[in-house]
């Protein structure tokens, strides 16, 4: 198992295989990172941020060439992230406890696993899917579940951490960590590898 | 070597009952959770659901306490202490009244205070077919991660934000569920808590064999189902290729069937497509409601019970065929000869799901 290529977005920037692609300064990043990416994908603007950081991740993935490269029909998504759909969770309570009115556009993105459905509605992926919830980034769950896949024959694994998590402070905290597995042999210093590429982006995040 | 997966009764929790037997007989009974709620919608509407009356406030909590007490009963402290078994639960919403703080936090927290379990507790919230995936799940941390048991709570309660949510999309019944039926309107939400138990040693109660699954996206849309059935189409074949069973040894199959007009459709299009449909099949939500996160657990353990008691049970609120597509409904509960069942869901995110399950030989 190898990790052939990787992605993180956050609010100070984009990168792509370890390497910065854009900086964001602008407090609608995710509006700043989908006009550097030209993309021209309406759907987008109607989509919840979860929805949008994978978005987003996957875009810069694919302009690299990586999924030309391999065959994506059994491409298997794994995803995770420490609180669901919280941010929307409370904007639709909002419709109804405030606005008086709830609304069906925000209800439908009260649940993590609507980006994964985004992916596959974008890239006409059919694989399995899977959203996990775990407290923190946890590279062991990650390096497990890609073991599982690997034993059951899938060749492909497209992992995600996408997280939007409401601080104490009534600010978000938001990040989309993105990596593709090739499942070609065993490997089992994964999780440390996983766990590393993580650590990496979230050191160059603070330079 | 023997590389059979054990899959044994753990509890069910629903309106119907406390445990396994009370859910049986009330079942068999022809009983249903799913009654008038009078002013329950947002601006007072009477919508049916199946809801646990005993339950006071702060019921998920209470719901996961009262399943988790239940199966302490069954299981010894060594089982559910020991370091290779692992939990898995499978909610769409969790703890819900918690926000703005983790809705799943007090799951992790009470499963761990209960059993003294050493391991994470591992969270799958995947709409709803969240139950079938986490089955799928427990059977690969058994076959391929070391664990001897693998305990799958499905867990999720009725509330305001889940009723007003499928209210705004117009999905809710003004009548109890008809599943398949020509006259169906849509859906009677539900709550219940679902246990079961895969293993890897042959456990001393009744158990079946899990022989597999799958899942896979209809690339679609997020909130409709595919019109071609293309995502259950291809998780109910991939799951019989990877089991190389013959879709002839199919006895029955636990469908999903909501009850709204496009879900049904499509499950009709994705059964014919996958040449099955004169297989024996139903919809439990005539009697729980739809449940999300627990449908598919707690419509596996009637699956068991099927096998366990050699019984199909009628799709409750079924009349007429109301798909374009033939179906097989099972119209009445009644004997039949239940070996292997193929147990499906279908949810929000596009997503599919699909598992077989098999009597011991």
């Amino acid at each position: 198992m190898k990790i052939i290529a990787s992605t993180y977005l956050s609010s100070k920037g984009a990168y792509l295989n370890g390497e910065k692609i854009v900086q964001f300064t602008d407090e609608n990043w995710l509006k700043a990172c989908y006009q550097h990416l030209a993309l021209d994908y309406p759907k987008f603007y109607k989509m919840d941020n979860l929805s949008k950081m994978a978005v987003l991740g996957v875009e810069l993935l694919a302009n690299s060439g990586i999924f030309s490269q391999i065959d994506t029909n059994d491409l298997e998504l794994l995803f995770a992230n420490s609180n669901a759909s919280q941010h929307t969770d409370l904007k639709f309570i909002d419709s109804y406890t405030v606005a008086k009115n709830p609304s069906p556009s925000l209800f439908v993105y009260t649940l993590p696993n609507i980006l994964t459905g985004e992916l596959a509605i974008k890239h006409k992926w059919y694989g399995e899917n899977s959203f996990y919830i775990s407290p923190n980034f946890d590279a062991q769950l990650f390096a497990t579940k890609i073991h599982q896949a690997y034993k059951k024959g899938v060749n492909y694994c497209l992992c995600g951490w996408i997280d939007s998590k409401l601080e104490a402070n009534s600010t978000l905290s938001e990040e989309s960590f993105l990596f593709l597995v090739a499942l070609n042999e065993e490997n089992a210093s994964l999780h440390q590898e996983i766990e590393q590429l993580m650590t990496q982006y979230n050191q160059k995040e603070k330079e | 070597m023997n590389n059979t997966v054990y899959l044994s009764y753990g509890t069910f929790v629903s309106p119907l009952g406390v445990g396994i037997e009370a859910n049986f007989n009330a079942l068999k009974n022809g009983e249903s959770g799913v009654q008038l709620q009078p002013k329950s919608g947002f601006n007072q509407e009477d919508w049916y659901f199946s809801k646990i009356n005993t339950l006071p406030e702060n019921r998920y909590d209470t719901l996961l306490k009262l399943a988790l007490a239940d199966l302490k009963k069954q299981y010894s402290t060594a089982v559910l202490q020991d370091a290779q078994t692992l939990f898995i639960v499978s909610s769409t919403k969790g703890n819900i009244d918690a926000l703005p703080n983790d809705v799943f936090a007090s799951s992790r927290e009470i499963i761990q205070k209960e059993t003294n379990n050493p391991n994470n507790v591992i969270i799958i919230s995947n709409a709803c077919i969240s139950g079938v995936l986490a089955i799928n799940a427990a059977a690969d941390y058994i076959q391929f991660s070391g664990y001897k048991t693998v305990i799958v709570i499905g867990i999720d309660v009725v509330s305001d934000f889940v009723l007003y949510g499928f209210q705004s999309l117009y999905a809710l019944s003004d009548a109890p569920v008809q599943p398949f039926d020509k006259n169906r309107k849509g859906i009677s939400l539900g709550e219940a808590c679902g246990i079961v138990v895969l293993s890897k040693d042959q456990p001393s109660n009744f158990s079946v064999e899990y022989l597999g699954g799958a899942s896979s996206n209809d690339a679609n849309h997020i909130s409709g189902p595919s019109r071609t059935g293309e995502g259950l189409f291809r998780a109910i074949n991939k799951t019989i290729e990877r089991n190389s069973i013959d879709k002839t040894n199919i006895d029955f199959i636990s469908a999903h069937g909501t009850g709204t007009l496009y879900n049904d459709e499509m499950e009709s299009i994705a059964f014919n497509r996958c040449e099955l449909a004169h297989i024996p099949l139903n919809s439990l939500k005539g009697y729980f409601g739809h449940t999300l996160g627990a449908a598919g657990v707690i419509e596996t353990l009637v699956a068991m019970f099927s096998i366990e008691h050699q019984l199909l049970f009628a799709n409750k609120g079924f009349e007429e065929l109301g798909t374009s597509q033939p179906l097989s409904i099972v119209q009445s509960t009644h004997s039949s000869s239940v070996k292997t069942v193929l147990k499906t869901a279908s949810g929000f995110g596009g997503g599919n799901a699909a598992l077989l399950i098999r009597a011991l030989s």
